[in-house]
């Protein structure tokens, strides 16, 4: 397991040991990932968080144009396994999204109840204020620049 | 704002690429993918329809390298440019730290550049974004084309950059400016970083 935040990893792990899900992604509304369990090298977390994204945006308009309200779940029906991609609200404000993949040692009711609760308790995990911190040093552009440089073979 | 994880020290940006149809801003995703090697980037994602223009998106993670100790990471998006794809513009800049705007140079492109300029801004107003403080780049695009079918950055200048933001003539095609670009617009999104608080 992968989290960009520390409270994220309890709720996760409570969450995997009783969904019995295998890959869990959880995002940021606009394609972050903030954290992954089960991912290989092979499969592009990245990737799949933009298009994650990408599927609960453009459902969640779909579902404001048609006028049904909001759809905060999709679940596809793969072969051997199935996906869930949900969203949910964090107290510091915008939606979260988590995208699980699970096959037939669960079934969609289960993951669905433990993905209601892990929205729920990363909720009440999340900090309510963010705390400020200097990231970056006043004189980061040489490295920036040294970065690019190498990157492109200048 | 930039995801910033301080256990692995690792900072994630979203720089999406706008502008009018045809303007190349998919072109240029398509030049920093072949130019970076593959260690520093991730696949590149293209929603496309049959004719190769974009329908969704384009998405492009790189690998910047270390800066001030955080490994930094890039996610580049590019939007369909076309005008009836309003919705889906939206929902690709929604939470974007920085735009550059593909600008079209030929001169019979000059309007469509003018209305997805306002359609940018009307796109970060609704999302309550401040366009005069946003880290946001232009390019010239196609500046190689014949001088009789192009506008010069000079004209284009006076035209488009009323904020006086950085901006850089190129030819996406064959990499030209494409390098600039993205250096400036990285390094307005990080300058805005370390001048402000992180989450």
């Amino acid at each position: 397991m992968r989290a960009v935040e520390p409270w994220v990893e309890t709720p996760l792990t409570e969450f995997l040991r009783e969904s019995s899900a295998h890959l869990v992604l959880l995002m940021t509304s606009s394609g972050q990932v903030v954290a992954q369990h089960g991912f290989a090298r092979s499969v592009d977390v990245m990737g799949c968080a933009s298009l994650g994204a990408a599927i609960s945006a453009s459902t969640a308009e779909i579902a404001k144009i048609m006028g049904v309200g909001s759809l905060g779940q999709v679940v596809h029906q793969g072969g051997t396994r199935r996906v869930l991609l949900g969203s949910f609200p964090m107290r510091h404000g915008g939606n979260w999204l988590g995208l699980i993949v699970f096959g037939d040692d669960t079934s969609i009711g289960v993951v669905q109840v433990f993905f209601a609760r892990l929205a729920n308790a990363l909720h009440r995990a999340a900090p309510v204020a963010r705390e400020s911190r200097q990231i970056l040093a006043e004189q980061f552009e040489d490295e920036l620049n040294a970065s690019l440089r190498s990157l492109f073979g200048r | 704002m930039p995801l910033v994880n301080f256990t692995t020290r690792e900072i994630t940006c979203k720089l999406v690429y706008y502008g009018p149809g045809r303007s190349g801003k998919t072109t240029n995703l398509l030049y920093v993918h072949g130019r970076v090697p593959e260690p520093r980037r991730g696949r590149m994602i293209s929603l496309a329809t049959h004719g190769d223009r974009t329908l969704f998106f384009d998405f492009l993670p790189i690998d910047l390298g270390a800066i001030s100790g955080f490994t930094t990471r890039f996610q580049l998006y590019t939007v369909p440019g076309q005008v009836y794809y309003a919705a889906t513009r939206r929902l690709v800049l929604q939470g974007a730290d920085g735009v550059v705007f593909v600008a079209d140079s030929q001169a019979r492109r000059f309007d469509e550049n003018l209305e997805s300029l306002r359609d940018l801004q009307d796109n970060l107003l609704e999302q309550g974004i401040d366009a005069r403080e946003f880290p946001m780049v232009l390019q010239y695009n196609k500046q190689d084309l014949p001088r009789e079918l192009i506008l010069a950055p000079d004209a284009l200048e006076d035209s488009l950059n009323f904020r006086g933001v950085p901006s850089f003539a190129a030819d996406a095609l064959h990499g030209g400016g494409v390098f600039e670009t993205l250096k400036a617009a990285s390094s307005l999104i990080l300058r805005r970083l370390s001048q402000g608080a992180a989450s």
